[in-house]
């Protein structure tokens, strides 16, 4: 897992999994790389081979950090698999998923 | 590689075990993966038993707890050439899986997992035992090589496949019934025997027989609550030793001494076994020490209807002195099935019970409304000089009106008006049993408060008995010295018209069944040339009209004075007078009997 910061912009990528083995320190380290500058998180999930519910819970909280920072989360170029696990729980409403 | 693989024809299985842990799951899961792939399952479809195998065990291990935490996940992965089935077996309290399965609200941070997994997979069953769960998950496999015909979609090839696939499905579905559900004939042969028979006691008695042979236990005993009573008595018992005293259920906030009632009043499942003895002091503990087994509450819906209780002699089974299971969670789900089956008989039965009394009350009514009119003479004697006519009618509920009139001699008669308070058979009972007394004290006859005396000394302890009581009124008639002996029972006045007015007479008395020694009175009445007599009971002046007024007494006296004044036999007054009551009471109900005698003369 890499994560850089770009003005607003705080970016996460090589995220092999996000399931519930990782995700609360995946969340926890992304909360701590932000500083008081950035209020957008962009987190590539084009290496993701495995999400789950706990790492869906924590994608919405790290949308809810945004959100109290009137930014937003966005996912960048998911695997055909997660994009299929984030559309069967209509998480598409919620996040900007972009593919670049 | 898994392209090159192929789907095995026969089954094979892959069997894992894990600790409960986060971490573990992960790497079972990628065993997992290896094997599936292996058997020509594709990625996509790889990825989801993945995903729905994860989200299962990482269920158990949320919900394992201290003891569960330390108890491993088994694993059996079930490849065939139409499907895969994954059996994760878990130790652990489990949870309760939610009768409705729907994704939670957009922001919330958890709750996806079930929707998941019921999602990826065709069906999904979980069975819920005590420390021990089974999580099913089965998924088909796509028909091989299924390419879209190009032919239309109603041709009779594409119809004859859909019927061999849903053959195919509705064979594995009868299969699975049959072979994993026990309980599933047992109940069927019994909800058609429940129909037949109307004995809930036998057969809740034979139902938990079979139970028993089931869930391999012992002895059982049923507890309900009957109708309008808050204890738990034994409907039936696997032995007459077992059916044990009521049990009543506690004052809120004591605790309770019995297990069953302790099920009763949480509505949730007591184990007892090794580690949770029975109470010491509990009825159960004297009936059937060192047992371990379940009392299960049975609930209708949010009615508490009882409890079930199982169970087996722990000191003869090793394993559960060991603290090893007492029913396995297959065993507890066939008792959860059976329990919620006796709740809808028990139910049923009640139900039944309910109109079959409901049909008896009606011919209760019907009876009685037969005695009543049996007892009302049909042609009235008459007297030289005096015309007579008796007028009833029933409201629907039967009370106990009803008149007679008794020919002493050529020139005498005994009239008879009465009200028995209370309805039904009793009321009629009574009613005839007057009627009687009345006719069999012919020496009596002409002394109407002496023959009253002399039948409430006969009637008063079967009338007290019942809390019922009559009023009555006696009028012995003299055509020769136009003369009138009235004696009443806490009765309505008789009232006599004529050119003079209108004079009512009430001699006092209570009413027959209130003391056992009441004096009355004989009142005598000169009965003026042209006269008019009535006699009549409270259902006239408590007629009621449309805007609910009662008639009162007044206006039927001044009919009386009005009927005096007109030179018309009695048969015309009564007719006359039933039109007025009609007329008065017009788009009403009758409440109550109307019944009276008038006398012209």
């Amino acid at each position: 897992m890499k994560m850089q910061i770009q003005g607003e912009t705080l970016r996460i990528s090589e995220v092999k999994e996000l399931g519930a083995a990782n995700s609360n320190d995946f969340r926890d380290k992304a909360r701590a790389a932000l500083t008081g500058e950035q209020k957008n998180i962009e987190i590539d999930l084009s290496q993701t081979m495995f999400l789950d519910s706990c790492g869906l819970g924590t994608l919405i909280s790290l949308h809810k950090t945004t959100c109290s920072r009137n930014g937003m989360v966005r996912l960048l170029n998911p695997t055909p698999g997660v994009q299929q696990i984030l559309e069967l729980t209509r998480m598409h409403r919620i996040f900007e998923i972009v593919k670049i | 590689m898994p392209g090159n693989s192929a789907a095995s024809p026969r089954s094979v299985i892959l069997r894992l075990s894990l600790a409960c842990n986060l971490a573990e799951v992960r790497i079972a899961a990628q065993t997992v993966r290896g094997f599936l792939a292996e058997q020509a399952w594709l990625p996509d479809e790889l990825m989801a038993f993945d995903l729905a195998l994860v989200e299962a065990c990482n269920n158990a291990v949320k919900y394992a707890g201290e003891s569960g935490a330390c108890q491993p996940i088994h694993l059996e992965v079930i490849s065939e050439a139409s499907q895969v089935e994954f059996r994760i077996h878990d130790h652990t309290p489990g949870f309760d899986w939610p009768e409705k399965i729907e994704l939670p609200e957009p922001d919330s941070e958890s709750g996806r997992g079930l929707y998941l997994i019921t999602s990826l997979m065709d069906s999904v069953s979980y069975f819920r035992g005590r420390e021990e769960n089974l999580l099913t998950m089965r998924k088909a496999r796509p028909v091989q090589g299924e390419v879209a015909p190009p032919e239309s979609p109603y041709s009779l090839e594409n119809y004859a496949r859909k019927l061999a696939e849903n053959e195919h499905v509705i064979s594995e579905m009868v299969e699975e019934l049959s072979s994993c559900y026990e309980s599933l004939s047992a109940i069927f042969r019994y909800s058609t025997d429940s129909g037949k028979a109307g004995n809930l006691k036998e057969f809740a008695q034979r139902l938990l027989q079979d139970l028993l042979q089931i869930v391999d236990a012992e002895w059982f005993i049923l507890r309900l609550i009957p109708k309008g009573e808050s204890k738990l008595t034994v409907l039936a018992a696997s032995e007459p030793a077992m059916e044990l005293e009521p049990l009543t259920f506690p004052t809120t906030g004591k605790p309770s001494a019995s297990m069953e009632m302790e099920a009763a009043v949480s509505r949730q499942r007591v184990w007892f076994d090794a580690q949770r003895p029975m109470l010491a002091d509990g009825p159960l503990k004297k009936a059937k020490p060192g047992s371990a087994g379940l009392v299960h509450p049975i609930l209708l819906g949010d009615q508490l209807m009882g409890t079930l209780t199982l169970g087996k002699a722990a000191f003869q089974n090793p394993s559960l002195v060991d603290g090893g299971l007492v029913f396995t969670a297959g065993q507890t789900n066939v008792i959860n099935t059976f329990a919620d089956f006796l709740a809808i008989q028990i139910a049923n039965a009640r139900f039944q019970e309910e109109q079959f009394s409901r049909r008896l009350v009606t011919h209760e009514l019907e009876i009685a409304n037969n005695i009543q009119r049996s007892l009302l003479i049909t042609s009235l004697p008459q007297l030289p000089g005096f015309s007579l006519a008796a007028f009833c009618r029933s409201a629907h509920e039967v009370g106990g009106d009803f008149y007679d009139v008794l020919k002493i001699n050529e020139h005498s008669l005994l009239l008879v008006i009465a009200d028995v308070m209370g309805k039904g058979i009793p009321a009629a009972m009574f009613a005839a049993i007057l009627r009687t007394l009345l006719r069999a004290s012919p020496e009596l006859t002409h002394q109407p408060a002496a023959l009253l005396e002399r039948v409430n000394r006969l009637l008063f302890p079967e009338l007290s008995g019942v809390d019922m009581f009559i009023t009555a009124q006696l009028a012995f008639v003299d055509a020769k010295d136009r003369k009138l002996t009235v004696a009443s029972a806490g009765h309505c006045p008789l009232a006599v018209a004529s050119a003079a007015g209108v004079k009512t007479f009430s001699p006092e008395g209570m009413p027959l069944g209130i003391l056992p020694d009441t004096t009355f009175h004989d009142e005598t009445v000169e009965l003026p040339e042209n006269c008019r007599v009535l006699l009549y009971t409270d259902g006239l002046t408590e007629a009621l009209n449309a805007e609910g007024h009662y008639l009162g007494q007044q206006p039927l006296m001044d009919w009386l004075k009005r009927a005096s004044a007109s030179n018309q036999p009695a048969e015309q007054l009564k007719q006359e007078l039933a039109l007025e009551l009609e007329k008065y009471q017009a788009n009403t109900v009758l409440n109550d009997d109307q019944t009276f005698l008038i006398m012209s003369g």
